[in-house]
Formats: C-alpha cells, sequence, structure tokens
C-alpha cells in the first residue's frame, strides 16, 4: 500500500488499483454522511479531485493518487457512507482505477513516510 | 505562531475531555467530542450540556434602558413583562442587520443582553454610538462570566437535583438565584429548539455547575452539533443568514420585525425595502437529489439564478440535505429549485420552517 500526502491510500494489484482515505483522515472528516463517487469510465490524472466526502460539517475533495480510469466504485458507499469512519482502508474503500502509468506509484509516500509525516 | 485565540473558562475541561477544538470567532472552542451526531441526537432525544461562553452578556440599566433598547431593536421590548427574554435583531440605519440578540427585562430600568461571540465589539460600539440621548447606563460582563447551555427534553428534569429552580422557568423567561454564593441566571432559552435552559454567571460558578451537571450524566456538545440543531429549527444564525448586507426582512428573522413600532433604527429603511422590487427572501430548502447543499452554492429555477445558500447541512434527524436559500424571487412550498453541488444540479424542494417538529 502506498500513500499521498493528501491521506489517500492505493493499493496496487497488476494494472488495477484499489483506492480509499486513510484512518486518520476519516478521524480528521469526522462522520461521513455523504459520499460522492466518480463515474465508471471517467479518466483521471493523478492529482485530479476524484470523489467528494462529506461529513456533518463540510466537503473533502479525495484526489487519484495516480492515473487511469475508473473501473469501479464502492456500491455499499450509498446505503452506508459510514464504512469510510469504520474501516477506511478495508470496506471502507473508494473506487478501483485501472492504472495508465503505473510508475507513478514510485512517487507515493510508502507506510513509513506516511507515518512520519501525520504524526509530525 | 503563537496562538492568540482567547479561550473561555471551561478550555481545560473541553481538552481533557478530547475535544476537537477550533477556532470560532477568535475563541479556541470544542467542535466535537465524540461526533457531531451522537452529539446532535443526544440533545433531540435527551439533554447536552454546551459551553457557550464565547458569547457576551451586556447589562443595560437606567431610567431609559427600556426606551433605548426599544429604539435599537426590531421587536417589541417597550412594555414586556419582568423577566421575560425577547429575540430581536438589531440594524444599521440602512437596514441592514448589525447583530441579532436576545434582551432579557427584569424589570423597566433594569435589562441584559446575550450578543454572539462574532459581534461582542461591535454591539458595544453600536449601543453607545445609537443611545446617547438616553439616560443610559451599559455595563459589559465580558470578561467575568461564563454561559451553558443545557438543552433537550430532559434537561429540566436531569438539572433539576442541581438546581430545583429551573423547574420554574417557563420559556423565553428567567429567574435570578444565587449558586453557592454566586448570583446567576437561569433562562429558559436556547438555540436547538428541544427545550432546555441557560446558565449566566461568573465563571467560577459555571465550572462548577458545568462539573456537576456533566456528572449527572449530561453529555458535553459541541458547535458543530449546535450548528446542526439550530438549521433543523431555520434559526438565522449571524454572518450567514444575518449580516450588515443582509436586513432582517430578507431573512428567517423577519418575523422579529415591528414596523407598527413608532420608531427603531433602521425601521424607514426596511420599510422602503419592503416596496422594492430588489426585496430578497430566504426559503428552507430539503433536497429531493442526493446532495447536501452548502454555504454559497448558487440556486437556480428553471435554469435562472435565483441566489444561494446561506447554511446547509445534512440533517441527522431527516438523513437528508437541508439548506436555507437566500433568493431574489419570492418561492412558495412544494416550489422545485436546483442547487449547484460542484459539477451537478440536483434538485430541491421549498419547504417551511422549523425543518423538524419543535419539542417544548
Amino acid at each position: 500500500m502506498k500513500y499521498t500526502d493528501s491521506h489517500e491510500w492505493i493499493e496496487q494489484s497488476e494494472h488495477v488499483a484499489t483506492v480509499g482515505v486513510t484512518e486518520f483522515a476519516q478521524k480528521e472528516l469526522g462522520d461521513i454522511v455523504y459520499v460522492e463517487l466518480p463515474k465508471v469510465g471517467k479518466t483521471l490524472r493523478a492529482g485530479e479531485a476524484a470523489a467528494v466526502l462529506e461529513s456533518t460539517k463540510a466537503a473533502a475533495d479525495v484526489y487519484a493518487p495516480a492515473s487511469g480510469t475508473i473501473l469501479e466504485v464502492n456500491p455499499a458507499l450509498a446505503q452506508t457512507p459510514e464504512l469510510v469512519n469504520q474501516s477506511p482502508e478495508a470496506q471502507g474503500w473508494l473506487f478501483k482505477i485501472k492504472l495508465s502509468n503505473p510508475l507513478e506509484l514510485d512517487k507515493l509516500l510508502d507506510l513509513n513516510a506516511y507515518r512520519n509525516k501525520v504524526t509530525h | 505562531m503563537p496562538n492568540l485565540s482567547k479561550k473561555t473558562a471551561l478550555y481545560d475541561r473541553h481538552s481533557a475531555l478530547g475535544a476537537k477544538l477550533v477556532e470560532f470567532a477568535g475563541w479556541m472552542m470544542p467542535l466535537q467530542y465524540r461526533g457531531i451526531i451522537p452529539e446532535h441526537q443526544a440533545v433531540r432525544q435527551r439533554a447536552g450540556i454546551f459551553d457557550v461562553s464565547h458569547m457576551g452578556r451586556i447589562n443595560v440599566e437606567g431610567t431609559d434602558a427600556e426606551k433605548a433598547l426599544d429604539f435599537l431593536s426590531t421587536n417589541k421590548i417597550a412594555g414586556k413583562q419582568g423577566n421575560s427574554a425577547t429575540y430581536t435583531v438589531w440594524c444599521h440605519p440602512e437596514g441592514g442587520a448589525v447583530d441579532d440578540v436576545i434582551i432579557y427585562k427584569k424589570d423597566a430600568t433594569h435589562f441584559f443582553l446575550i450578543v454572539n461571540a462574532s459581534n461582542r465589539q461591535k454591539d458595544l460600539d453600536h449601543l453607545l454610538a445609537n443611545t446617547k440621548k438616553f439616560n443610559i447606563a451599559v455595563q459589559d460582563r465580558y470578561a467575568t462570566d461564563g454561559i451553558l447551555a443545557v438543552q433537550g427534553p430532559q434537561a429540566v428534569a436531569l438539572a433539576a437535583p442541581i438546581l430545583p429552580q429551573v423547574q420554574e422557568v417557563p420559556s423565553m423567561h428567567f429567574v435570578e438565584t444565587v449558586y453557592e454564593g454566586d448570583s446567576i441566571i437561569l433562562s429558559g432559552t436556547g438555540y436547538t429548539g428541544a427545550g432546555g435552559f441557560e446558565i449566566y454567571g461568573p465563571n467560577a460558578a459555571i465550572v462548577k455547575l458545568w462539573d456537576r451537571l456533566t456528572n449527572a450524566g449530561i453529555p458535553p456538545v459541541g458547535l458543530g452539533a449546535r450548528d446542526t440543531l439550530r438549521l433543523e429549527m431555520g434559526y438565522a444564525l449571524y454572518g450567514h443568514e444575518l449580516s450588515d448586507a443582509i436586513a432582517p426582512v430578507e431573512s428567517v428573522s423577519a418575523w422579529t420585525v415591528k414596523l407598527n413600532k413608532p420608531e427603531f433604527l433602521g425601521r424607514s429603511a426596511l420599510q422602503s425595502l419592503n416596496q422594492s422590487p430588489l426585496k430578497r427572501s430566504q426559503h428552507a430548502l430539503v433536497m429531493v437529489d442526493k446532495g447536501i447543499p452548502r454555504e454559497g452554492y448558487e440556486v437556480f429555477q428553471n435554469g435562472q439564478k435565483i441566489g444561494a445558500i446561506t447554511s446547509g447541512t445534512q440533517s441527522p434527524t431527516l438523513n437528508q440535505g437541508i439548506g436555507i436559500v437566500l433568493s431574489k424571487k419570492p418561492l412558495q412550498p412544494e416550489d422545485i429549485v436546483e442547487v449547484q453541488i460542484r459539477d451537478h444540479a440536483a434538485k430541491a424542494k421549498v419547504t417551511t420552517l422549523p425543518f423538524i417538529g419543535a419539542k417544548k
């Protein structure tokens, strides 16, 4: 698993990667009450706004950690957006993306680097 | 960078409870302790306690106190009962809102007000600048006093063993009492529509009462839930539904404006605005499509831009997006409008306030 400065995680399996937000991010956001997900088939560049997490208080953008095309979005989040709070790094995943340039992941943070970032 | 934000007397309690602290109007205040939704539901279903010591209290006394406050207020203050509380807006001569405040009348010559945190100094200046011809004495209690709001259908019952007098405070009235040597005021007011009361008093008493009321099983609630609770009732928040650029007759607080009063500051401006085609109005919106309206989102009807959202959230009670729109065009209940949420237009329906039924 790799991480971004903006608190997304991405897990690659061959040319497909799953994306979500980190435990740190869900804590900062508070109770998620609505998730706006990208349309399947949408093409995104790395760093582009891909989804929106809305808490009672505010709306927060989620950025694509890498470029590619959306293959699938988490269907459970329409009815149970709170999965993002309960299980941000497993059942609360947001979307799967077909990577157009898997080498982009090399530029992202590994777990230690990300942990360092959020604890300092 | 040093943090220059002010702290209430309860700041250490909030920190110890693990509250998420945020800057609000120059104060470090608890946004939430356990989470906005459980705190909101605690107040709707049972009870919760808020530290709102960032708000200010000003005493106004003297032979002209009633006349002076009536002159500043859109609502009628003259002739109110003793020990009553009245919600009102204060206007600039041009009609924009200076603040919305609650005016408490003890008797014809003794009043006090509770004002918004963001407007403490502005309200004092406005009060002094516009009442020079009246014989009054103005004294703020900003440095010495705090405020607690104990809200919810069971707030009074849970607090009664500690403050038995709360059982004798009717809605929009107050009593003065003494708590362990300190003079305090218990008031049947609040900002949640859930029932309950507020306490005004010196900081030492406020800290003691916070400890005892929380120990009695009344959970602390932060400003996040305070905002969702007030929005479900459609209560104005200064800086959103009211501002220097929004007149009370255009707002959800239009009902406070009593144009049949012979005179008050801003009266002629509000009277002209009422006749003007440029007068705007605020309406309650509930989302039909998915999405949550947020402050600043544009609102359209039949492709025409009619205004923007002044406050919006996901209602924890309705589990639906709700908001208030400031519209150039008058709207009717059941009208359909579109709220521009990022790259899509989401349908919303005009409804009446409050969004949920009030309990009291």
